[in-house]
């Protein structure tokens, strides 16, 4: 039996989801309409409501409902240091370690020129807006350490130096509280590489 | 080729690697044995999985893998060592020999020599300021071992030796001939550029930057005018 137009095309749209294949989309799809029509409900209006109402913060690049979000209008941050993140998620474990004042700016994804991600797609213009604001002094590039993310760190380095902006790069290393035996190779030959005197 | 389903620590690269399902990657390698294998690492997107840290381009590992469909199941990829990190712009060149192994060499097609090849440019890229060269000695060994016949030595009009004085336009299925007078369409070179290729030696500012358009249009045409998207991006990023 053919599924009615409408389930196929709900089907068809939940599929949007990341990791949501054929299969999971049609489970979703029929446990929303059998077991759960309020949460449906609730789900379609959310939604709605979340496309209408949130944008691009214009200082940090991430999500808010406002024109400026609440950490970049807060007084209490130190508004020249400016730490550069790939997702709204590393942002919120920055702020979990309690060990950054500054402010952010979330490029919302990082260079992979395999997957035909340049410069445009990251923001790295508006980035530049952002750091040459005359009270940004220190720019921190806490993108990831994989290749990608290093590519990303060294290119916004070499645009911001070259405008007199002081740039660092977050640490690697051992893991705190970390034992050497169950550090993974690459993880333990860059900290050997990295030493530092003391 | 093996028709083995399970190969065991075999020396290899990740190129490149996406996502799969929920939880897992495809993982596309250069194996030294094998060429490429397309792989999945299952789970390798979950925080705690063994494959995560170790699945990362640009370092060789011993990979171990078992299957026989067009996507492999891997099974243990293990640090090697020996290769510093790439940093800075040679990440960039990294990314793009990785980019025309992906779009040039076909699937299970074992290419040892190309595989060294690959190893040697990836530690000179690790320590040679001017990346150029490594480049462009990599592309001329990525034809050669895709059957396309370098042709730099002769006039393929004429059979005559390559003059070093001479200048000489090239076209991708002909080779190069000499230009008397006039100003043809097309790649010119000087009969210096040629032989310099021959020897692989691009000391000559003017051998390089020559050698790198020849190159470009070599591979544009094997390509057949696909775009390269790490020459975009690099050039985007030199914009900055
Ligand atoms: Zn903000």
């Amino acid at each position: 039996m053919k599924p009615p137009s409408s389930l196929e095309a709900l089907i068809e749209a939940l599929r949007c989801l990341p990791g949501v294949g054929p299969k999971s989309a049609q489970r979703m799809a029929y446990h929303l309409l059998q077991y759960d029509r309020d949460g449906a409900q609730k789900l379609c209006a959310s939604i709605g409501q979340a496309l209408q109402s949130i944008r691009r913060c214009a200082k940090c690049n991430s999500f808010t409902e406002d024109e400026i979000c609440a950490l970049c209008s807060s007084p209490r941050r130190d508004a020249a240091l400016l730490a550069v993140v790939e997702t709204p998620a590393d942002l919120l474990m920055m702020e979990q370690t309690l060990a950054f004042p500054g402010m952010y700016f979330v490029l919302m994804g990082r260079l992979s020129p395999l997957d035909g991600i340049g410069p445009k797609d990251i923001g790295l213009d508006r980035l530049l807006a952002r750091a040459t604001d005359g009270v940004v002094r220190e720019v921190i590039l806490a993108t990831n350490f994989t290749n990608e993310g290093e590519a990303t760190a060294h290119y916004i380095g070499e645009m911001l130096r070259g405008r007199g902006i002081k740039v660092s790069r977050i640490a690697r290393g051992v893991p705190v509280g970390g034992e050497l035996e169950y550090v993974d190779s690459g993880t333990l030959a860059q900290a050997v590489v990295e030493r530092r005197p003391l | 080729m093996s028709t083995r389903a399970r190969q065991d620590n075999q020396l290899g690269y990740v190129l490149h690697t996406y996502p799969f399902r929920e939880t897992s990657l495809v993982v596309e390698t250069f194996t030294r044995a094998h060429g490429r294998v397309g792989m999945v690492a299952r789970g390798a997107k979950r925080p705690r999985s063994a494959l995560r840290g170790s699945i990362m381009a640009f370092q060789p590992l011993g990979l171990s893998w078992s299957g026989r469909g067009e996507l492999r199941l891997l099974l243990r990829a293990e640090w090697q060592g020996g290769q510093p990190r790439l940093q800075g712009r040679a990440l960039l060149c990294g990314f793009y020999l990785n980019e025309l192994l992906l779009k040039l060499l076909p699937r299970e097609d074992a290419h040892e020599q190309l595989f060294l090849d690959y190893q040697t440019a990836l530690a000179r890229l690790g320590e040679e300021a001017e990346p150029g060269a490594v480049l462009r000695r990599f592309e001329k060994a990525l034809l050669r071992e895709l059957g396309y016949a370098l042709a730099l030595d002769r006039d393929s009009a004429s059979g005559a030796q390559i003059e070093p004085q001479g200048s000489y336009a090239y076209e991708p299925e002909r080779g190069p001939v000499s230009i008397n007078g006039g100003a043809p369409a097309g790649l010119v070179l000087s009969g210096r550029t040629l032989l310099d290729i021959v020897r692989d030696d691009y000391r000559d500012p003017q051998t390089l930057q020559q050698a790198k358009a020849l190159m470009r249009l070599l591979i544009s045409h094997r390509l057949e005018q696909k775009p390269l998207n790490s020459r975009r991006i690099f050039e985007e990023l030199q914009q900055l």
